[in-house]
């Protein structure tokens, strides 16, 4: 039974709802923060629990890799996963201010995990260069893809496009699966692409992306490489 | 009808023998026979088992599973995810679900049994599957039907999950009266709720003396949790100023997990309170003198925690789908694939698994998705590619507030020397607040994902 305090506020929010019929002009929030990557290196003990301090993700997809990710698509996933716009039950509650802490942090931490190099050696897609399924995929990104992720797969901070170069197949694949069948919800137009591929194209695109080149500057120098500050 | 001709009276005699004697060795021929001489017909209480569990139809393939701890309810989950075609029946004897893992942290009052405690029935509505409150008495695969107290049910596929025993044998404790007094008065506190309850009052009211603990020998459930549970008794006893020595009595030749980090709290905060005695092997029980005997000693306790050596539920033994070659009666099971050798519509998973793999809930929960995977490709005629579990387990060690360590791993598979390894994994010895706040979010996170989304 709703309380009777709660009933007699939805009346008054209809009311006043009611009596706005007169033009508003949107209003539109900027928040800027200074990032410090120390506070954020504090904060990263928390998430490298499941993350690992490197934040280079696994083989088998639960973890993608976080390393090398525009800070701005990092930021959007720790936003939408705290609203459950983004459903990920087990990250939910790491999230919340009461754990996590408000804005702030979250750009601390966010701005550390930019500074780590990335995996020398994430999962690839079964069919190296060179094989008829690479080829496939490559035009189909290059058609489906590459306008928003880029033709390197080097994503946009501006416009919050995910970077792909680096990404573990199995963590894609398991995303676009996610997508396809409406359980994560995405921009209208990449969700509109991966709901028009089949499950083979999905897989050669995906097997395509996973063996673009990371350039080198970014890379750890090799895969043996600990993050230092958790030594 | 059909399937009660179908299931001869013979074999019901068999079976109803087996299940309701609750494997105690030679015990089934015995029944078998006295309920036959008894009653000539069959007893109403027993043609009950006979029925068919009153049900609403199935809509689509039913897949039981068997067990409604951290494997069971993460697999129904992500079986109607990955199938809603599937008609899934989440089946556990208990009436509502409370964690063992983080109890310790309850038993030193860092957070509520709220937290801990939830209902079958919120998973089975949020995630589409029913919950059916009944005891397993046994299994026909040959007809696929588990067969409860309520009566039996049909399967397409069926999910053993059903978790742990204990063994009291293996610490000399062989008399039937002397081990259900042993559960009672010492309860190990990781099979059923009341254990917990039992525990936590026995802290809460200790006035002083020998408290005295053991960590089992073999592949137990939860690794770390023993010296855990030391370290929140311990915690517990130092804010009370209760005048206390904590015996933790290892039955193993060390710490087997976070081994610096657990020395350095014993240490470093508990060093008036615990007294760690490693290679503890107990022999033997005192009920009425109070004291666990070893091999060259006898320790009086004035009251205590007795964590048995464990097996796999006695379940997978009345299944007749023991591994002969596991000396906790594991399941005989594919190792990658998880079904039962030459049967694959009936899988066993978590605690009673065949493999090797830390027992505890993250390994079950990770385990559980890649099941459920597993299930939906089979039913569909496909495969997919084997996974491994995750393990993340966290052990707090200090109060006020919570602080914990944490150690994550994943295993591989050596081909050499055909065991699973661990792989990849990742320790942190150094308890800190944030792992005391990690280990909240995680358990929080893992109800939301088995109850609630």
């Amino acid at each position: 039974m709703m309380p009777r305090y709660f009933k007699s506020l939805c009346g008054l929010l209809l009311a006043v709802a009611g009596s706005t019929s007169f033009a508003t002009e949107p209003v539109k929030v900027v928040l800027e923060f200074e990032p410090d990557p120390a506070n954020g290196r504090y904060l990263f003990e928390i998430c490298a629990r499941c993350h690992l301090p490197e934040a280079w993700g696994d083989n088998e997809g639960n973890y993608p890799q976080l390393a090398g990710q525009h800070t701005n698509v990092l930021m959007k996933q720790l936003l939408d996963i705290r609203s459950g716009r983004r459903d990920n039950p087990t990250m939910w509650p790491f999230v919340q201010e009461r754990t996590i802490g408000g804005y702030q942090n979250l750009v601390d931490v966010v701005s550390y995990v930019a500074t780590l190099p990335m995996n020398p050696h994430h999962s690839q897609g079964p069919w190296p260069q060179g094989t008829e399924e690479y080829k496939e995929g490559m035009q189909l990104y290059q058609t489906n893809c590459s306008s928003c992720h880029g033709a390197g797969g080097e994503g946009d901070n501006a416009s919050y496009y995910p970077r792909l170069q680096g990404q573990h197949f199995s963590y894609m694949k398991r995303q676009a699966i996610r997508v396809r069948d409406g359980l994560r919800e995405v921009d209208p137009a990449m969700a509109a692409v991966i709901k028009a591929l089949s499950d083979e194209e999905t897989d050669k695109v995906l097997n395509y992306i996973s063996y673009l080149p990371v350039p080198a500057k970014d890379l750890a120098p090799s895969a043996d490489w600990r993050n230092p500050d958790f030594e | 009808m059909s399937d009660e001709k179908h299931f001869t009276r013979r074999r019901f005699l068999q079976f109803t023998g087996l299940g309701l004697t609750a494997g105690a060795a030679g015990a089934p021929v015995v029944a078998t026979a006295q309920l036959k001489d008894a009653v000539g017909g069959t007893p109403p209480a027993i043609a009950k088992l006979l029925r068919e569990a009153l049900l609403p139809q199935p809509k689509g393939a039913r897949v039981v599973v068997v067990g409604g701890g951290w494997s069971g309810l993460t697999i129904a989950k992500y079986l109607k995810r990955y199938n809603p075609a599937f008609d899934v029946l989440l089946i556990d004897k208990q009436p509502a679900f409370v964690s063992f893992p983080l109890s310790n942290s309850w038993l030193a009052d860092q957070i509520h049994l709220d937290f801990l405690s939830h209902s079958f029935f919120d998973a089975a509505d949020n995630h589409k599957y029913h919950f059916l409150q009944a005891t397993v008495l046994g299994v026909d695969r040959t007809s696929r039907k588990v067969y409860t107290d309520v009566g039996y049910i049909a399967y397409e596929y069926m999910v053993l999950a059903p978790g742990i025993d204990y063994d009291y044998g293996r610490i000399g404790v062989d008399d039937p009266e002397q081990q259900e007094l042993l559960f009672q008065h010492y309860p190990g506190g990781f099979v059923s709720t009341s254990e917990l309850l039992t525990i936590k009052h026995k802290i809460q009211s200790f006035k002083g003396g020998t408290f005295l603990l053991n960590v089992p020998s073999g592949d137990y459930r939860c690794t770390a949790a023993p010296y855990e549970r030391a370290c929140m008794v311990a915690a517990l006893f130092k804010k009370r100023r209760v005048r206390a020595k904590i015996l933790l009595l290892d039955m193993n030749t060390g710490i087997k997990i976070k081994k610096d980090g657990f020395h350095r709290a014993f240490d470093e905060l508990y060093k008036d309170y615990i007294e760690y005695l490693p290679s503890s092997e107990i022999s033997g029980v005192d009920l009425d003198g109070k004291a666990i005997t070893t091999e060259f000693d006898e320790y009086p306790f004035d009251d205590a925690i007795i964590y048995p050596p464990i097996r796999a539920s006695r379940l997978i033994e009345e299944a007749g789908i023991v591994n002969p070659r596991s000396p906790q009666m594991a399941a005989n099971t594919d190792p990658f694939r998880y079904h039962v050798v030459g049967d694959e519509h009936v899988y066993v998973t978590g605690d009673s698994r065949g493999q090797p793999f830390s027992k505890g809930g993250h390994t079950a929960h990770s385990e559980g998705k890649y099941v459920a995977e597993v299930i939906a490709a089979h039913a569909l005629g496909k495969e997919v590619a084997w996974r491994s579990p995750q393990t993340m387990c966290f052990s707090s060690v200090e109060i006020d507030p919570l602080q914990a360590m944490s150690i994550i791993t994943y295993y591989k598979f050596n081909k050499q020397t055909n065991v699973f390894d661990f792989d990849r994994t990742h320790m942190i010895e150094d308890w800190d607040i944030q792992g005391g706040q990690a280990s909240l979010a995680w358990a929080e996170g893992m109800f939301r994902d088995m109850f609630y989304r």
